[in-house]
């Protein structure tokens, strides 16, 4: 108890003793610490830009899909790589750091490639989709977070041993 | 919108989460007491304000917004500082005190909006 308490004593006893309550001895699988500390608030950010992405463009299919059929269909396309995105960054399974490097890969060169036709061809992106002008309607978050999650991925690479 | 003492209390707790958040992050590699107990606090307000809330709203008291638009809110709010709590102890790494510091961000924005919502809205 006091060995413990010393070794806590530079850190968090509200934590720790959350921690006494649910520690098991199971061993866990590790990605290299992919999925935790800042890496937990990109997956996360990463899940709340699947899921928005991903509702609202089967909102706008459903809704108005003559509109705008390519950004739309391009906005289906961009949820579901954020979807698998998310779901490859906080996986622990051997190969999943490859998935994750290349959705978010995806990710940038989409957002890259619709943000600079968004601009060149406008008639074909008259209405709102999640890349269209650099991701401008999400706040520019599709744009950046690709770019840190790629720093991120380099960072904690875990495929170099398979 | 008007200012009561209820907002101001509010205001105060969350930038002082806030501060210790970002504080915490800079200085700690480890979830911060000072942090987490002042996310503990802010949910505690928030438990307060609700009942204040409700005692006002069943003892007549005007609110010229919808009220189930209120209480959704008011729900939501709850969740936030419990949330980034569960984060803290199951994550401890230096920026669990990040996501600490953005409850307190998303709280004040909901305080507001209850506020609005109770008030009435200046045309923003």
């Amino acid at each position: 108890m006091s060995e413990s308490n010393k070794q806590a004593a530079k850190r968090s006893r509200i934590i720790d003793a959350a921690q006494k309550r649910s520690e098991t001895d199971r061993p866990r699988r590790s990605n290299g610490g992919r999925s935790s500390g800042l890496g937990r608030i990109i997956i996360a950010v990463y899940g709340v830009l699947a899921l928005s992405a991903t509702v609202r463009a089967l909102y706008q299919i459903l809704m108005d899909f003559s509109a705008a059929p390519l950004a739309y269909l391009l906005s289906a396309l961009a949820g579901l790589v954020y979807i698998v995105a998310t779901l490859a960054l906080a996986s622990k399974k051997p190969g999943s750091w490859k998935l994750s490097w290349y959705a978010v890969w995806f990710e940038l060169i989409g957002v890259l490639v619709v943000g600079a036709l968004s601009y060149l061809l406008p008639a074909l992106f008259a209405h709102p989709a999640v890349w269209s002008h650099l991701g401008s309607g999400y706040g520019y978050v599709p744009l950046v977070l690709p770019i840190i999650g790629l720093w991120w991925l380099h960072k904690h690479r875990t495929d170099t041993g398979n | 919108m008007i200012v009561d003492g209820f907002f101001i209390a509010g205001a105060i707790l969350c930038a002082i989460t806030v501060f210790l958040g970002i504080l915490a992050t800079i200085i700690r590699a480890y979830p911060d007491d000072f942090a987490l107990v002042s996310v503990a606090l802010l949910e505690v307000f928030l438990v307060v304000y609700g009942i204040s809330a409700a005692i006002r709203q069943a003892g007549g008291q005007a609110i010229s917004g919808v009220p189930w638009e209120f209480w959704g809110y008011f729900i939501t709010a709850l969740l936030i500082p419990a949330l980034a709590f569960i984060w803290a102890v199951t994550d401890k790494s230096r920026w669990s005190n990040t996501v600490l510091a953005v409850s307190g961000v998303i709280v004040f924005v909901m305080l507001f909006r209850m506020e609005q919502i109770w008030d009435g809205a200046i045309a923003a």
